[in-house]
């Protein structure tokens, strides 16, 4: 059995803070629990408390902001996502993504909020909203505060959340004209084993600007400015794009720091960041010229 | 002395008012408490999908799922699934199809697939393989799981036409 703790249910931030101080640093706060209720089974964490935030109405929710901002509340399971139209138009990348973590189950209990405050390394998540240039916001009683994701994510099962912080929400800016957004891994186990996020722009045919993001494979996901570099100039067509991503691996990952483990070994995993890039720019060339 | 929650939940249909421990999973408290022994622990970490169980219509691993977090909602077993000993025509296509030999992840593949086609009536064969992606067989190669859950999407719109 997971080891004993009290339970509190509050229905606003408010008291979610009152109850996490009321721990003396002995409680955390916890949504589905697809991996908080693991580690306590294991008996690699224990808590006195856990604060359940499913309650509190404004952590649900999915909407676009004036400015064009997806916007997606930290209650919001991976199911709910998947199935979001407003996703489905804003995001398609995170669509797809949501469709292929994990397992349908952790999908419906799961939630983005908790995935990304576990900063589990093989996080789906938090690898494609790299590449996005997503940020998280961050509630305390001292106020909110935004961070960009590679300022969130500061290691293994590690992040810049102060204990007493709530992750409320994940935003997610506007690709722009000619923007497009792209995932892809390659996976043996429930989690990935290798992910490559791209984010590009094109302008008249042509990649102008570009965000190559890598998760897996080292202990936290890491934009790769070299191989982003390889795929601006690149002309904006299937081949060309895949061609420039070819090269731009080869070059860009060859001293990746990745680790030899049950999802591989070191040189494979580099091999596969080098194909699994070039069908993460070619996705995101689709979103960024639909009509071409 | 430990804390004690009070949930009412409904469980196939009965309402239940409970008195359990936070800790306690809705697994514990289906096979410990309810007598349900259909749902199989098995991995005890969201992976293999034995002891799949619907929460309001949703697939989730009982193992992983705290009980309470069932308060004020609707559980759905695999001995709910039958009524009064008909079987629904996703387990009958399971016998016709031999969807199963040593039968211990049936539970959890005829929940899952149950929540997929009522989602999903219809569903193309590459839809039912990533729905089931989750849910573990170690006997049947999948394939006839497959097939069943097919023909029972055919036999529910042939029975509706």
């Amino acid at each position: 059995m997971i080891p004993r703790f009290s339970y509190s249910r509050p229905r606003s931030l408010g008291d979610a803070f009152h109850a996490h101080a009321a721990t003396d640093g002995e409680g955390a706060y916890v949504v589905g629990g697809t991996e908080l209720l693991q580690v306590m089974k294991m008996g690699l964490a224990q808590f006195r408390t856990l604060i359940d935030l499913k309650g509190i109405a404004e952590l649900h929710g999915i909407e676009v902001l004036a400015d064009g901002t997806l916007r997606i509340g930290a209650c919001t399971t991976h199911r709910q996502i998947e199935r979001s139209p407003i996703v489905a138009a804003s995001l398609p990348g995170l669509a797809e993504l949501e469709l292929h973590l994990a397992n349908v189950r952790v999908r419906n209990q799961g939630t983005i909020g908790g995935n990304l405050a576990f900063a589990e390394p093989h996080s789906d998540p938090a690898t494609f909203l790299l590449a996005c240039d997503a940020r998280v916001e961050l509630a305390s009683p001292a106020g909110r505060r935004t961070v960009a994701i590679d300022e969130f994510v500061l290691g293994p099962l590690y992040t810049s959340r102060e204990p007493e912080e709530i992750l409320t929400a994940v935003l997610v800016p506007p690709a722009g004209k000619g923007g497009g957004r792209g995932y892809a891994k390659a996976k043996f186990f429930e989690r990935p084993a290798v992910a490559v996020g791209v984010a590009l722009t094109v302008v008249d045919r042509v990649v102008v600007s570009a965000r190559v993001s890598l998760g897996s494979i080292t202990e936290v996901p890491m934009l790769v400015p070299a191989a982003a570099a390889g795929l601006v100039g690149a002309a904006a067509d299937p081949a060309s794009l895949a061609a420039a991503a070819r090269i731009a691996a080869a070059s860009a990952f060859a001293d990746l720091d990745a680790v030899d483990d049950l999802n591989g070994a070191a040189d494979y995993k580099r091999h596969l960041a080098g194909v699994l890039i070039q069908q993460a720019a070619l996705a995101a060339l689709t979103e960024a010229t639909p009509h071409a | 002395m430990h804390e004690i929650i009070e949930v009412g939940l409904t469980v196939n249909g009965r309402p239940h008012e409970l008195r359990i421990e936070p800790r306690e999973t809705l697994g514990e408290v289906l096979r410990d408490r309810l007598a349900l022994t259909g749902l199989k622990v098995s991995c005890d970490s969201q992976v293999c999908g034995a002891c799949t169980v619907l929460v309001d219509g949703l697939a989730v691993s009982a193992c992983t799922y705290l009980a309470v977090d069932a308060d004020g909602r609707s559980v759905r077993t695999v001995e709910g699934l039958a009524v009064d000993g008909r079987l629904t025509p996703l387990q009958q296509a399971f016998i016709d199809h031999a969807a199963f030999q040593c039968a211990f992840c049936t539970s959890g593949m005829l929940m899952t697939a149950t929540a997929l086609l009522e989602e999903n009536p219809a569903p193309t064969r590459e839809e039912v393989v990533t729905g089931l992606e989750g849910n573990l067989c170690r006997c049947t190669g999948y394939a006839p799981i497959v097939d069943a859950v097919l023909a029972a999407a055919a036999a529910t719109a042939e029975a509706t036409a």
